[in-house]
């Protein structure tokens, strides 16, 4: 049979209708499996829902939900997932006015995108009064409010303070002699640190660099501007990158990581090669946040026993000994009905006694709740530190860490900055300026730049820029403990 | 005659629904948001060209389409050569286990870019990286030699050689199976040597095959992502070296939220592509009335 027949018998199937078989199945098919689509039962368990993207926050909970479940309503469904699938759902949501989960944990980056729009779209419930109400205010760590904090309200219930220390290989400190208690300022740190540093390779390099640094590293250099009083936006959210103070610390940053004086070296964090390298000893001190105590501890367990915290160095004497970095929160969303029953699970799920102890002990964090801070776990003596006290270490440095804007510009704010060290870098190893004095200038001429960029961008933002108008900035110092926290220093 | 029409219609109702649904609706959108500035559907203000003329002005867009065109131009100009010196060489008759180095030379390009980029990002590692431990091992190379700091661009076009070399290299060598035998054969016989064979018998038969190919790589190239992305862990690089056109509008799209931005740099984006695509059909053209 050739085509042309099959053709014609197929047309003479269709019969007196005039519809070929073939298009009656194709049309049969598509109607049936939409049809099974739509009656499929979609899998939706009662109760109310909670997304996060923590796994070790997951497992945490678990008890916990599990225990409220049995014995309230509504019930709450975790739901872990990736914090890439976190943001795009939650903004998703947000944007469309559709809904998400009603209970979000999520970290300081992901909030702040909600807060892009005008404050009456922040789909967030602001917590504001309720926490004051009810002396929440009070009682939380000051700082811990402040990622979740935009144009004076609060608009998550905070998870952790994340203070930040220096973990340094104390094996090889101690080997030298050296006594880290001597340390106040970083001039102090690299004066006595710097013999480590004698020790040479094949290539003529040093072995050892005394500081875990490198010009693309934004955390840390987000973490040490704010340690040295620096901004990087202002009360009304407008960016201050171009200061003095930023421009010394990138200054000294650069200085650390190029010429004939450099003291820092990378070994990346997460990363299988950065690990070999601090076990190595190819770096001696890395900047610590409590959370990474627990990263290091089950990625690199060969270096139990031979590690110790100290407070970060001062910048100058008297200065502070701590920083930030990172940070998550439980906000409930403004589609969630419950308000009251969700604000009852999400204070059970991160006030209570049982998640702080549980929270340091799986996860070496530290409760922002200032009344826990009294619980004797902080006080126990950790292995993996060589027997320090780590937790109250972190405790007694908790009410020194710096406050940090909410922009939702933050993000690219710290690419600018991390952009201005790479062009000061340039600057350096070209002229060969490596002293601070020299590069100062420079530093200032490097964040311009980056400065403009960003007042471009919020320029640009017409939300931004009538909320400013109406209700005057971010409302960080408005925050308790704000002045002593040094906001806008 | 009424039913066939019908019929018809019934046909190519699925394609126009998916098409409009998915092709010129987002396209009509796009414009829309391209003069808009917007946080959700709910809170939109009209604010005309601004969005072109902040673009227009924009040294990060422009950074972004310098290195996206840098990338274009190396890699077609790199890429295409190899491809079709690998797919002569395959073509060569009487070679054996022509099958196992086409798999071996294809193969990268069954790994996905996401892994790739994984992949080279732990070669290109200063100090513990394969790439800087065997160079040092060889000719005492620099060990913390700054691959992935101070040389963004070739640290991408290395990676997208080893990825795509291959995938093009079949295409070619399709091109090249089917170059009529008898006219290589014929201008052999006329004493012609493999430069003259190569410039008048084999290039013109594989010359639609080859402008298919470049046309292809360069809006491949011009959509870079996700490659630098996952090298560059999830930002441009030192000083926005690794920027790409649509890395910068995800950036203002997706993390900075502005859609409006975004939308704009995506039909710039698209105005490019047009643009590049007819000039290379002109150029073809050209090349086809010589």
């Amino acid at each position: 049979m050739s085509a042309s027949d099959t053709a014609k018998s197929g047309r003479s199937s269709a019969g007196e209708a005039g519809v070929p078989a073939g298009a009656l199945l194709v049309v049969l098919m598509a109607v049936v499996s939409t049809v099974a689509v739509l009656a499929w039962p979609a899998r939706t368990a009662p109760g109310r829902t909670m997304w996060t993207s923590a796994r070790l926050h997951y497992q945490l909970y678990e008890p916990i939900v599990a225990e409220w479940n049995q014995t309230r309503e509504p019930r709450v469904n975790m739901t872990l997932m990736s914090l890439e699938a976190l943001e795009r759902r939650l903004l998703s949501g947000f944007l469309s006015g559709t809904g998400c989960a009603d209970l979000l944990e999520t970290e300081r980056r992901v909030a702040a995108r909600a807060f892009t729009g005008p404050l009456e779209s922040v789909g967030f419930v602001d917590l504001t009064d309720r926490l004051k109400s009810e002396g929440l205010y009070e009682q939380i760590n000051a700082a811990s409010f402040s990622p979740w904090t935009s144009r004076g309200r609060i608009f998550g219930l905070p998870h952790d303070v994340h203070p930040v220390m220096l973990g340094y290989r104390a094996d090889l400190v101690e080997a030298a002699g050296i006594d880290v208690s001597q340390i106040e300022t970083w001039d102090d740190f690299v004066r006595l640190m710097l013999p480590l540093m004698a020790e040479r390779d094949g290539d003529g390099k040093p072995k050892r660099y005394i500081l875990n640094l490198w010009e693309t590293q934004g955390e840390t250099i987000e973490a040490l501007i704010l340690q040295a009083g620096g901004t990087f936006f202002d009360e009304q959210g407008r960016p201050t990158l171009a200061s003095a103070r930023n421009a010394a610390t990138i200054a000294q940053i650069v200085a650390w990581t190029n010429g004939p004086n450099r003291i820092a070296a990378e070994a990346r964090d997460f990363s299988a090669s950065g690990n070999r390298l601090k076990l190595e000893g190819y770096v001696i001190a890395s900047v610590m946040p409590d959370w990474m105590c627990n990263i290091w501890k089950n990625e690199i367990p060969q270096l139990k026993g031979k590690v110790k915290l100290m407070p970060m160095p001062a910048w100058e004497k008297g200065g502070r000994r701590t920083s930030v970095w990172g940070g998550t929160m439980l906000g409930i969303s403004k589609t969630a009905p419950d308000f009251e029953e969700l604000w009852a699970f999400a204070k059970n799920l991160y006030l209570s006694p049982e998640m702080a102890r549980a929270l340091y002990r799986e996860g070496d964090i530290v409760t922002p709740v200032k009344s826990l801070w009294n619980d004797p776990i902080y006080d126990e003596p950790d292995a993996y530190f060589s027997g320090q006290a780590k937790g109250r270490m972190y405790i007694d440095l908790a009410p020194s860490v710096p406050l940090r804007a909410s922009s939702p510009y933050n993000s690219i704010a710290i690419l600018a900055v991390q952009d201005a060290v790479v062009a000061l870098g340039i600057y350096a190893r070209q002229s060969g300026k490596f002293t601070v004095a020299e590069l100062e200038p420079e530093a200032l001429a490097a964040l311009a730049p980056a400065q403009k960029r960003l007042e471009q961008l919020l320029d640009r933002n017409v939300f931004l820029r009538e909320s400013a108008a109406n209700d005057g900035g971010t409302g960080l110092s408005r925050l308790a403990g704000a002045t002593e926290a040094g906001v806008t220093k | 005659m009424a039913t066939p029409r019908r019929a018809a219609w019934g046909f190519l109702a699925p394609f126009f629904v998916l098409f409009t649904l998915f092709t010129v609706y987002p396209l009509a959108r796009a414009a829309v948001l391209a003069v808009q500035q917007t946080y959700g559907p709910g809170t939109e203000r009209f604010v005309g060209l601004d969005n072109f003329k902040a673009l227009a002005a924009d040294p990060l867009f422009w950074k972004a389409v310098r290195n996206t065109t840098v990338y274009t131009t190396t890699t077609v100009l790199i890429q295409l050569p190899l491809s079709l010196l690998f797919a002569m060489m395959l073509n060569r008759p009487g070679l054996r286990g022509r099958a196992f180095y086409r798999l071996v030379f294809f193969s990268p390009a069954l790994v996905g870019v996401v892994f790739v980029g994984m992949i080279f990002g732990v070669i290109f590692e200063k100090r513990t990286g394969l790439l800087n431990q065997f160079l040092h091992a060889v000719i005492g190379w620099d060990l913390d030699f700054p691959w992935m700091q101070n040389y963004v661009m070739p640290s991408l076009v290395i990676a997208t050689l080893w990825q795509y070399m291959g995938y093009n290299m079949i295409y070619f060598l399709a091109a090249l199976q089917n170059v009529p035998r008898e006219l290589t054969e014929a201008s052999e016989i006329d004493g012609a040597g493999p430069v003259r064979r190569f410039v008048s018998v084999t290039w013109p038969s594989i010359r639609p095959v080859a402008t298919f190919v470049i046309l292809l790589s360069v809006i491949g190239s011009f959509q870079l992502f996700e490659l630098p992305w996952v090298l560059l862990n999830s930002a441009a690089g030192p000083d926005n070296r690794g920027l790409t056109v649509v890395m910068y509008l995800y950036q203002r799209g997706f993390e900075t939220g502005d859609l409006g931005y975004a939308s704009a740099i995506g039909w710039m984006l698209g105005m490019l592509l047009v643009v590049c695509a007819v000039v290379q059909r002109r150029l073809s053209r050209g090349e086809e009335s010589v």
